[in-house]
């Protein structure tokens, strides 16, 4: 019998106890990465911002609207980088039906809100028929949305608002593709026109809630921003330019502290995953006391004895962290995510552990594995062979 | 019946396995008993404002102030009617929301509520007090800062101005406070002033009206949303505070009780994990009770109690450590108008009761199955062993 056979034959002398604590493991390793995928995708859309687009809105308020004329004024800044703008009117779309808790109803200038916004991607044939005069009430919309509403192309959709009075009648004529994985697919879009000539929408007449920039050189952006401002400066509307990322972030930036809180919490569940790891190898070190002190006794240096305990506590962390793993990505990618994204998408249309949060986990249980064995096993190494061989119990 | 003090003496002797398992058992209570306490947070917040003589009116279609629109003629319209006080009765309000940029040099904007009320709109709420400074003079650009937010925005304290439009600054004259209602989130200037900053003389927001009881509300509401020619939609001022603080109340109070249900089963594995050792360390005494005449039920009871209190103890020690929580003050964004609103945790009597509940069923059910298995052995077994 050798030391590795030992240890092997320790880590399951108490079958029942080592497998809880795995299973505690697995469940902290579980836990964290729920946490973390929460903090993470709620960021996500941010995160992929467009790193050349810039987004243009009212300095004072996002509720307040910029003249339509602005619109030109920074197509005009073509020697300055910027490259293409369009514009978008804020609806407040609510279904009337209530299928559908919040979805986002975006007026905007057909002409060049997809080429701007290209991760939207929709059929040319589709496009170039929103775009006839006789289309003026067209939508384009998203998938998730067209289920909600149970409307296919060619279908009509009315749809109230928490802004403007009365039903608004929409004809579907495209569901919009999503290119990357945090485009929202529950997006009413239609024709800024048909908004501002309504008499509904006298508020926002020749208005727009903000713009879209593309710029040539992401790198230019802090640049490009400050131009636009200036040229608003003295204007009564002042704008306020600023990266996608930062445009996206403002919506929810009181968040940050509640994000913060789920950063504490999921420490917390590390914590609690220590202190049960510790418990346990501590238990085990305490009822092999005796059997230490014959180790010792015989010859075996303080350093075996400590790395057993070492050992045995990172090899329960890391086979625990493991299982977490594998139930991570079979539970949250396989079955939680898909449902808290087909039910709960007004607020995750995204639900799937990253990789690096699962690898996060795993590293952090290991991590745990040594801070939970370390004490055990420097004191259990550091008794006298005359005290450990004393204790019987 | 097996004495208690046997279990709790024996919890004293394994002094580190006890406290290691309470601890983690006090963890799992502290987020448990954190997330009734944001959730009492936000019924203290948004459920103190408001006074139940007052009617909030906005347009029908919108969810809050901030989207609501009422013309001037509709804010004539609304006095007079029944059960309205005669007078002053009817205020109109202008709601809006401006980006503040915080003042801790991070550069992070967010959103900031802003309301313009007439001279009335003070007296509307008498649980406002100015703490520092003083009222803003009517019909200036003077503003009054909620408590809560005052110095968390560059411009908002006593002194400071910001824009509400080019060259149109407001001057921070106050700072209120509102019985730690959600009014101490916002920023309260003059109606007029404001609204012609904005633009927006034709009409208000939304509209006060103070009724001659409380129990004219409803003839009230009857006699304005039957009006067809104004489609309004009328509502209590503290059930629509409340109702703004819902959906932000309830994701997060949610979200925080669901990471506890998680972490109560590791620590419920915890507290198996140390029973199972208990009985296994303990099962030749568990043979000589047996022996002395003890039943089985006693020693499940007996265990079953062991682990109750030692979750317990986890319990108190929670509940004492989240007991600091309510120096705490969390700006969360009010989902309706994306406007920041800070509150402060809030201890009730009764998450403390709930959190030891939650404790003690942690306990029961993590010292079930080690209690079984103790209430299983042997006594000649184990005494010979």
């Amino acid at each position: 019998m050798n030391l590795a056979t030992y240890a092997r034959r320790n880590l399951f002398r108490r079958r029942g106890r080592t497998i809880l604590t795995m299973c505690a493991v697995a469940l902290a390793v579980l836990i964290f990465c729920v946490i973390r995928t929460i903090v993470a995708e709620w960021n996500a859309g941010a995160d992929a911002a467009a790193q050349d687009r810039l987004a243009i809105r009212h300095k004072v308020s996002i509720t307040m609207q910029l003249p339509r004329h602005y619109v030109d004024d920074v197509r005009s800044m073509q020697g300055q980088g910027v490259k293409a703008v369009s514009f978008a009117n804020w609806f407040g779309a609510k279904d009337p039906k209530e299928r559908v808790p919040f979805f986002a109803g975006f007026a905007v200038d057909q002409n060049t809100w997809f080429d701007v916004m290209d991760e939207m991607q929709v059929d040319p044939a589709a496009l170039a028929d929103w775009k006839k005069p006789e289309n003026k009430n067209g939508a384009i919309i998203g998938d998730q949305l067209a289920k909600a509403f149970n409307v296919k192309v060619g279908d009509k959709m009315v749809v109230t608002s928490d802004i403007y009075p009365g039903d608004w009648d929409f004809k579907v004529l495209g569901i919009y593709t999503p290119l990357r994985r945090t485009v929202d697919r529950n997006t009413l879009v239609f024709r800024w026109d048909y908004l501002t000539d309504d008499p509904r929408a006298t508020f926002s007449k020749d208005q727009v809630g903000w713009m879209v920039a593309r710029v040539d050189d992401p790198g230019k952006g802090p640049d490009i921003s400050k131009a636009i401002d200036a040229k608003f400066a003295e204007k009564d509307d002042q704008t306020l330019t600023m990266s996608e990322r930062a445009f996206q972030l403002g919506f929810l930036g009181g968040f940050s502290a509640v994000l913060r809180a789920f950063d504490l919490v999921s420490l917390g569940i590390l914590i609690v995953m220590v202190l049960i790891l510790a418990n346990t190898i501590a238990m085990s070190a305490r009822e092999r006391t005796h059997e230490y002190g014959v180790l010792r006794a015989i010859g075996f240096p303080p350093g075996h004895i400590l790395g057993f305990i070492l050992g045995e506590s990172v090899l329960v962390a890391v086979v625990g962290g493991a299982i977490g793993m594998l139930v991570t990505m079979g539970l949250i990618n396989g079955m939680i995510g898909p449902f808290i994204e087909e039910n709960m998408s007004s607020l995750f249309p995204y639900f799937s552990t990253p990789m690096r949060v699962i690898l996060t986990a795993f590293g952090a249980a290991v991590i745990v594995g040594i801070i939970a064995g370390i004490v055990p096993a420097i004191l259990a190494s550091r008794l006298k062979v005359t005290d450990a061989l004393r204790r019987l119990d | 019946m097996v004495p208690v003090q046997y279990n709790v003496r024996s919890l004293f002797v394994r002094k580190v396995t006890t406290s290691v398992t309470a601890i983690g058992v006090g963890l799992v209570v502290f987020v448990f008993a954190g997330a009734l306490m944001l959730r009492e947070a936000f019924e203290h917040a948004f459920g103190a404002a408001g006074r139940p003589d007052v009617a909030v009116v906005i347009r029908k279609g919108s969810d809050n102030e901030l989207s609501s629109a009422i013309t001037n003629a509709d804010l004539d319209r609304l006095k007079g009617r029944t059960g309205v006080s005669p007078n002053g009765g009817v205020i109109g309000e202008v709601v809006v929301v401006i980006a503040g940029e915080r003042s801790d040099g991070s550069g992070a904007m967010s959103n900031v509520l802003v309301r313009g009320t007439p001279a009335e709109g003070f007296t509307f709420r008498p649980e406002m007090k100015v703490v520092e400074g003083r009222v803003p003079k009517p019909g200036t650009g003077e503003v009054i800062v909620g408590r809560a937010i005052a110095g968390r925005f560059n411009g908002l304290s006593v002194g400071g101005t910001f824009d509400l439009r080019h060259n149109r600054p407001l001057t921070v004259v106050g700072v209120f406070t509102a019985d730690g209602g959600s009014y101490e989130s916002e920023v309260w200037g003059d109606v007029d002033y404001i609204r012609h900053a904005l633009g927006r003389e034709a009409g208000v927001s939304s509209a006060r009206v103070h009724l001659n009881s409380p129990s004219d509300f409803d003839s009230f509401r009857n006699d304005v949303e039957a009006d067809k020619t104004m489609a309004m939609k009328v509502a209590r001022e503290p059930d629509y505070l409340r109702k703004q603080g819902e959906s932000t109340a309830s994701f997060l109070s949610g979200m925080g009780i669901a990471f506890a249900i998680m972490f109560s089963l590791a620590a419920m594995l915890g507290a198996a994990i140390t029973m199972n050792g208990a009985v296994a360390n303990r099962s030749r005494e568990i043979g000589t009770l047996r022996a002395l005449g003890f039943s089985r039920f006693s020693i499940l009871t007996s265990f079953v109690l062991e682990a109750l209190v030692l979750a317990i103890i986890g319990g108190v020690l929670g509940s004492v450590c989240v007991l600091a929580l309510t120096f705490v003050e969390v700006p969360v964004i009010n989902f309706q108008t994306f406007s920041e609103i800070v509150i402060r945790f809030h201890a009730a009597p009764s998450v403390f009761v709930k959190a030891l509940i939650f404790s003690g069923v942690m306990g029961l059910i993590g010292g079930l199955i080690p209690a079984i298995r103790a209430s299983r052995v042997s006594p000649v077994e184990a005494m010979r062993a």
